[in-house]
């Protein structure tokens, strides 16, 4: 009898050891898990968010990891995702549009973990938002730049899947050419890929054969900067500042700053009181903006594109504001008129200036 | 300058294909330790988590048994026209053209009951991957064009349709512009065996078993084989031979197919421009490593299976997916290429062989 009940408060210390364990093992640690769709090492898309993750594994304290180049609509995310999961953690951050609806379904199995889905428009009441960055204000105002610099007036700019995201950042782009420059014109080359090297440096180059003096993107790798730089052309970049690739040829880059969303994110789960929004960050705070102008732009152009940032911050000066009509010369907004929040996520047409289809 | 040959052995070597898979396994995992060394990673911790990942419960076998299923009909596909010496580079294609077609009907009879639906996708799924390859079957036969470039090239052809059906005509109109086909009905998802490997398994095994039959066994499978070892007896026994290319090659193409129907219906959503994932290209390894004998593509997919899931989850510990990737060849070419070697060896032209005719087996 007595050695029976030395065995279960053995048992029952030991029970207690394993839960009190698991408990501070699990729940109160914090750990934010990041799924990419391409290599850390692509200079672009995918190594701006590396960069955020580790700047908010320095400012919360908290453990961070990541997986690289998943492909998206595959089984693949759902088992990384799983895998972290099962390894205690606790907030998962996917990175690529394509991850949408997995991480839906994934939000509604696993209630205790928090998902934020970058550049998707779905989510939960609980455990899964979204996030993404009015990158519209800097891709105008790397326009302005690219106006200014312009000599030929045709500036080729090399851009993956006409998406409304590509689509508005051309438009921004284009409406920022134009106010340095009115008569320039902006022609687009989709190259049907996010990263894909060789065929971007391919298209850059086919800008550059028409003419094209200034080259801009909406790619994930380092492609077409290299192409102009070699041809004696201007670039802008995106997603990084990518001046150490083409060192001659980079003008400037609209960036993304995912850190402090990122700490934000990371911050409410660890206290217990996220709850799930629409994130679309801006210039105001942080989440993207211009990268360093090259110092042999002219001081005026410089001025000129720093007076837009401070107005665009401040709420004055909207890319997208009437007078505006679409490539074909139909009217889209009156004089005055600031384009909404919903025309801006579903943009399906070119601003009048822009040479290309959407189609 | 003289080239290595295979030669089949006279006998298998003592101990066979079990003690030359342990073997290759442990110089493979040996070769592995140091690379992840190099890396800085602890080999014990990395090992272990590759083996529960895709071995060591329920769960994971369920994960890497639904990642076979796409490689072993992927590989099925080569190896069936590999008996008889033809190269289909085209799978990964054909998966997607099997996949798109049974999205196709998928948008059609978006209210017909589960299983007929079912069925119908996967039936259309066979016919798209085999149209697929209905062209590069006829240019082989008739007129002697070679089918590793005619397939490869059309793998382009088909990922680039789909991917003007998701921005095109196919986009589903609640998704803001976003190129996104709809999601698939609730009722084509294919019911799920165990944990959440789908029945797509036992198709798969059921498709595998029949081929190898039928190659091995039926007078259809022996000319194939004839053929595939020599034309001039093929044809002097009276094969016809520009028959059995077309079939064979559109067979595989179904085969294909088939695989992108299963993925589509068993893991996916909706019609997907990645669907395919590299299956198509990883079912020639596949096909490769069983020597293109129908038979061996279920052990070999089921291992290359476990390797890839393996491999993906040692990515959540902090392993590169380039050192993962390269890890998963040393594992898979170490203990499958060890089999090779225990049926056959490496000669230098000219030397004496160990065999003097071979008969194909």
């Amino acid at each position: 009898m007595r050695s029976k009940i030395a065995a279960l408060l053995a048992v029952c210390v030991g029970l207690g050891f394993a839960l009190t364990g698991c408990g501070s093992d699990d729940k109160a640690d914090t750990k934010a898990a990041f799924v990419y769709v391409g290599p850390v090492g692509d200079a672009g898309w995918t190594y701006a968010h590396d960069v955020g993750r580790q700047y908010a594994e320095e400012k919360t304290g908290v453990e961070t990891a990541y997986v690289e180049a998943v492909p998206e609509g595959t089984a693949d995310f759902a088992n990384y995702v799983r895998d972290f999961i099962d390894q205690g953690f606790n907030v998962i951050i996917g990175t690529s549009f394509g991850y949408m609806d997995d991480m839906l379904a994934l939000a509604d199995e696993y209630p205790d973990v928090v998902f934020e889905h970058v550049s998707g428009y779905k989510m939960n009441d609980t455990n899964f938002g979204n996030t993404f960055g009015r990158m519209y204000e800097p891709r105008y105002l790397s326009g302005m730049v690219a106006g200014a610099t312009t000599q030929s007036g045709l500036i080729g700019y090399v851009a993956a899947f006409p998406i409304p995201e590509v689509i508005r950042g051309i438009n921004a782009f284009t409406l920022g050419v134009q106010a340095a420059n009115p008569s320039a014109q902006v022609e687009v080359i989709w190259t049907s890929t996010w990263f894909d090297p060789a065929v971007e440096g391919d298209s850059a180059q086919a800008m550059l054969d028409k003419g094209a003096d200034v080259i801009a993107m909406h790619q994930d790798s380092t492609a077409a900067g290299e192409k102009a730089e070699a041809a004696g052309a201007r670039w802008v970049s995106y997603n990084s500042d990518m001046s150490a690739f083409a060192p001659n040829a980079f003008l400037t880059a609209p960036v993304w700053n995912w850190g402090p969303r990122y700490v934000e994110i990371i911050e409410a789960a660890k206290a217990g009181n996220y709850s799930p929004t629409s994130f679309w960050g801006s210039m105001a705070d942080g989440t993207v903006d211009l990268a360093p102008i090259a110092s042999d732009v002219d001081q005026s152009v410089v001025d000129m594109v720093m007076e837009a940032k401070a107005a665009i911050i401040a709420g004055d000066l909207h890319p997208f504001t009437g007078p505006l009509n679409d490539q074909d010369g139909n009217q889209v907004l009156g004089a005055g008129e600031v384009m909404d929040d919903g025309t801006m996520l579903g943009m399906m047409f070119f601003v009048e200036g822009v040479i290309g289809s959407t189609g | 300058m003289k080239r290595p040959r295979l030669h089949l052995r006279e006998a298998p070597l003592p101990g066979g294909q079990p003690l030359a898979f342990a073997i290759g396994l442990t110089i493979a995992l040996f070769v592995g330790t140091l690379l992840l060394l190099g890396a800085g990673h602890d080999p014990v911790r990395i090992y272990s988590r590759m083996f529960e990942a895709s071995l060591g419960s329920p769960d994971a076998w369920a994960v890497t048994l639904n990642r076979a299923v796409p490689l072993g009909l992927a590989g099925l596909a080569v190896a069936v026209a590999g008996s008889m010496g033809l190269w289909n580079i085209g799978a990964e294609g054909q998966i997607m053209a099997g996949a798109i077609a049974a999205s196709w009907v998928a948008r059609i009879g978006g209210d017909w009951p589960g299983l007929v639906l079912i069925v119908a996708m996967l039936l259309a799924a066979l016919g798209g991957g085999g149209l697929l390859a209905v062209g590069p079957a006829i240019a082989r036969a008739r007129l002697g064009v070679n089918e590793i470039i005619t397939t490869l090239m059309l793998n382009e052809v088909a990922i680039r349709l789909a991917q003007w059906l998701i921005h095109g005509p196919w986009k589903d109109p609640g998704a803001h512009n976003f190129p996104l086909a709809p999601m698939l009905p609730d009722q084509a998802r294919l019911p799920t065996l165990f944990s959440r490997a789908h029945c797509g398994l036992l198709i798969a095994v059921a498709v595998i078993v029949i081929s190898s039959l039928a190659v091995r066994y039926t007078a259809w499978g022996y000319e194939l084989r004839i053929a595939g070892s020599s034309e001039a007896t093929a044809r002097y026994s009276g094969i016809s031979l520009s028959r059995k290319i077309l079939t064979v090659l559109v067979i595989s193409g179904g085969i294909a197919g088939l695989a992108g129907g299963v993925e589509l219906t068993g893991t996916a959503d909706r019609l997907t421009e990645s669907i395919s994932n590299g299956f198509g290209f990883a079912g020639i390894i596949v096909a490769a490593l069983a020597l293109m004998r129908p038979s061996g593509v279920a052990v070999v997919a089921l291992l290359f299976g476990a390797v890839q899931i393996g491999g993906q989850s040692i990515q959540t510990l902090g392993v590169s997916s380039s050192v993962s990737t390269i890890l998963q060849a040393f594992v898979l070419f170490g203990a499958i290429g060890a089999g090779v070697f225990s049926r056959y060896r490496i000669l230098l032209d000219g030397e004496a062989r160990a065999v003097p005719e071979e008969v194909n087996q």
